[in-house]
C-alpha cells in the first residue's frame, strides 16, 4: 500500500517537474479556463500540446497534425475490423481532437457525433487543433450519459469512450460513464454488431491495474466479448467490447482484416501493427476485480479490487 | 441530589448526541446524494452547486421552523415524531428517487433541429488536413470514397437539454430528494437550544456549543462519507443506514422525555 502511494507521489512529481520544464521551454499559445477546466495550449519542439488542469490531453505534430498523437487514439479505429463500412460513430470526449482529425482524414465517409461537456474545449479544438464541424461531424455539448439517455432514434456502429476529468494529479474516469448501467445504455444504442471502445488509463500488472481489472469485468458484464490493446508509448489500455456473441479466432480475425483491407484499400500504415497488439484473454487483475455499478463505484481508486 | 446530577448528565449527552448526529446525517446525505445524482444529471459541477444550495435552503427553513416549534412544544417528543417520516423518506430514497429523477431529466429535454455549421461555426477552418501533400501521409490518400453521397442525409432532430435546464434540472432533482429530510434534520439544532436553555444569561454559551457540536458532526459526515463509507458501501446501503439512524434519533428524543425529563432543570438550577 505504502509502495503504491510512493509510486503515485513519484509519478505525479515527475509529471509536475516535466510540466514545469515544458512550461519554461514551450511557447504558451493560450491559457484560459472554463467551468470545468483550466486549459493550456502550448507549442514546444514542433509539437502542440493541450493540457487540462496540468494533465496532458493531446499532443500534435505541428508540421503535420496527423502525426504526434498518442498511440492509444489509433485503437479507436479498431471497430472497423468488425464493420468495414460503418454508418455512424459516437465519440465521447473531444479533447484536442486526435480521433476526430484521424477519422476526418482517413474515413471521411463515416458520420461522427462528438459529445463534449465543455464548450470551451470545442472552441480550443477548432481554433488550435484543426477540428472541423461538417455535415458529417457534429459536436454536442452534453454529459455523455445524458446524451445516450436522450437518444432514442440513432443507432451507432461504434461508441468511442475517451471522457475523462483531470486535475494536476492525473485523469479520472467519471464514474457514471463506467458502470454496468451505463454500458447497458450504450449497448442499447449500438447496432447489432456494434462495438464500444473504452480508453482505460492503467497497466496490466502494476499502476492502476485494479481499474483495468474492474473495467474489464464491468464491460464483460454487458458485452459478450471484450478484447484489449496496450498502447506502447503511454500507460493506456484500450478495451474493445463487442456486441456480437461470436468470439474472434485467429482465422476469423485474419478474414475480417482481409475483408477490411479490400473494402478500404487505403488504410493508414499503422493499422496492421495496431491490430497485431490485440489480446483476448482477461487481464490478470480482472481475477479479483468487481463490477462497477451506479450503486457502488468506490471513489477512492475506482474499485479497489474487491469482489462483491 | 446525585440522581438529579446523573439525570442532568444523561440529558446533556442525549442533547449533544442529537445535535451531532443531526449534523452528521445532513452531510452524509449531501455527499452520497452528489454521487447518487450524477448518473441522472451528468458529471457536471452543477450537481455540487445543487447539493450545496439545496442543503443550505433546507438548513435555513429547518432552523426557522424548528425554533418556532420548539417554543410552542417545549418537549423532545414532537421532534422525535417529525423525525419518523424523515427517516422513512431517507430509507426509501433508493426505491422512489430513480424514477422521479429520470422523469425530471426527460421533462426538460427538448427536440432541437439539426443545424450543422459547415463553415465550422465561425471558426477559421483548418485547411491543413485537406491540403496536405500525399507523400507526407505515408501512402494514405485523402480522397473521399467514390460511393460517398454528395448531399448530407436527412435527419431527425436531436433531443437535448437546453442550457438553462442543464443548470436547474439538477437543482430540482436535488430538492425533490434531499430538501425534505434535510429540512427536518435541520430543526434539531434550534429545537435543542430551546430544550437545553436553563438560564438566559448562558444562552450565548449554549447556542455556541450547539452550533459547534452540529458543525463538528457535519464535518465528520463529510470526511467519513467521502473518504471511507463510499469506498466500502453502496449508495443504497448508506441511505438505508441513514434512515435507521434517523429512527435512532427519534428514540433519543423519546428517551429525553422519559428517562431524563426536564423536571431536573429546576433542581439543577437551584444546585448552581
Amino acid at each position: 500500500m505504502a509502495g503504491i502511494f510512493q509510486k503515485r507521489i513519484g509519478f505525479s512529481g515527475v509529471v509536475l517537474l516535466l510540466a514545469l520544464a515544458w512550461s519554461v521551454q514551450g511557447q504558451v499559445r493560450l491559457r484560459t479556463s472554463s467551468a470545468y477546466n483550466q486549459i493550456t495550449v502550448e507549442d514546444t519542439g514542433g509539437y502542440r500540446l493541450l493540457r487540462f488542469n496540468g494533465s496532458m490531453e493531446t499532443r500534435m505534430w505541428l508540421p503535420n497534425p496527423l502525426f504526434g498523437h498518442f498511440e492509444y487514439t489509433e485503437y479507436f479505429q479498431m471497430p472497423l475490423i468488425f464493420n468495414p463500412k460503418p454508418q455512424r460513430m459516437l465519440l465521447m470526449g473531444l479533447g484536442g481532437g486526435s480521433t476526430v482529425r484521424a477519422f476526418q482524414h482517413y474515413y471521411p465517409d463515416i458520420h461522427l457525433d462528438t459529445v463534449e461537456l465543455d464548450p470551451k474545449v470545442a472552441q480550443v479544438a477548432k481554433q488550435f487543433f484543426h477540428v472541423k464541424e461538417t455535415p458529417k461531424h457534429k459536436i454536442h455539448f452534453s454529459d455523455g450519459r445524458q446524451f445516450l439517455r436522450l437518444n432514442k432514434t440513432r443507432k451507432y456502429d461504434a461508441i468511442l469512450m475517451d471522457a475523462y476529468t483531470s486535475n494536476q494529479f492525473g485523469t479520472h474516469i467519471p464514474f457514471h460513464l463506467a458502470t454496468k448501467e451505463f454500458f447497458g445504455l450504450a449497448a442499447e444504442d449500438l447496432t447489432e454488431e456494434g462495438v464500444l471502445v473504452f480508453n482505460v488509463i492503467g497497466t496490466y500488472d502494476d499502476w492502476r491495474s485494479d481499474i483495468v481489472g474492474s473495467m474489464y469485468q464491468t464491460l464483460k458484464s454487458v458485452f459478450p466479448n471484450v478484447y484489449h490493446f496496450q498502447a506502447s508509448d503511454t500507460r493506456n489500455i484500450v478495451m474493445l467490447a463487442v456486441k456480437s456473441k461470436e468470439p474472434l479466432t485467429s482465422t476469423t480475425l485474419k478474414n475480417k482484416v482481409a475483408a477490411l483491407r479490400s473494402a478500404r484499400p487505403k488504410l493508414p500504415k499503422f493499422f496492421g501493427p495496431r491490430v497485431a497488439r490485440i489480446r483476448a484473454q482477461a487481464p490478470k487483475s480482472a481475477a479479483n476485480a468487481g463490477v462497477l455499478t451506479d450503486d457502488f463505484a468506490p471513489p477512492g481508486g475506482l474499485l479497489k479490487s474487491k469482489k462483491r | 441530589m446525585s440522581e438529579a446530577r446523573h439525570n442532568a448528565w444523561g440529558r446533556q449527552w442525549a442533547l449533544g448526541a442529537l445535535v451531532f448526529l443531526g449534523g452528521f446525517e445532513v452531510m452524509v446525505l449531501e455527499i452520497v446524494g452528489a454521487r447518487f445524482l450524477q448518473p441522472f444529471f451528468g458529471g457536471s459541477f452543477y450537481i455540487w452547486t445543487s447539493q450545496i444550495g439545496v442543503v443550505m435552503l433546507a438548513l435555513a427553513l429547518g432552523y426557522a421552523v424548528g425554533g418556532r416549534l420548539a417554543d410552542r412544544w417545549q418537549q423532545a417528543r414532537p421532534l422525535g415524531m417529525m423525525l419518523i417520516p424523515a427517516g422513512i423518506f431517507i430509507l426509501l430514497i433508493p426505491n422512489f428517487a430513480g424514477g422521479m429523477l429520470d422523469a425530471i431529466m426527460e421533462r426538460y429535454a427538448v427536440a432541437t433541429p439539426i443545424e450543422v455549421s459547415a463553415d465550422g461555426g465561425g471558426q477559421p477552418a483548418s485547411e491543413l488536413i485537406g491540403e496536405l501533400p500525399a507523400d507526407v501521409l505515408e501512402g494514405t490518400d485523402s480522397g473521399a470514397p467514390s460511393e460517398a453521397p454528395t448531399e448530407p442525409a436527412p435527419e431527425d432532430a436531436w433531443t437535448e437539454v437546453p442550457p438553462f435546464w442543464k443548470k436547474m434540472a439538477p437543482a430540482l432533482g436535488s430538492a425533490v430528494v434531499f430538501l425534505l429530510p434535510c429540512f427536518v434534520l435541520a430543526m434539531i439544532s434550534p429545537y435543542i437550544i430551546r430544550l437545553a436553555t436553563q438560564q438566559v444569561e448562558k444562552v450565548g454559551t449554549l447556542s455556541g456549543t450547539v452550533y459547534a457540536a452540529s458543525t463538528v458532526g457535519s464535518i465528520a459526515g463529510v470526511f467519513i462519507t467521502a473518504y471511507v463509507l463510499l469506498d466500502h458501501y453502496s449508495n443504497t446501503t448508506l441511505f438505508r443506514a441513514t434512515g435507521w439512524l434517523t429512527f435512532g434519533l427519534t428514540g433519543l428524543c423519546f428517551a429525553l422525555d422519559l428517562l431524563w425529563p426536564e423536571s431536573s432543570k429546576n433542581e439543577s438550577d437551584s444546585a448552581e
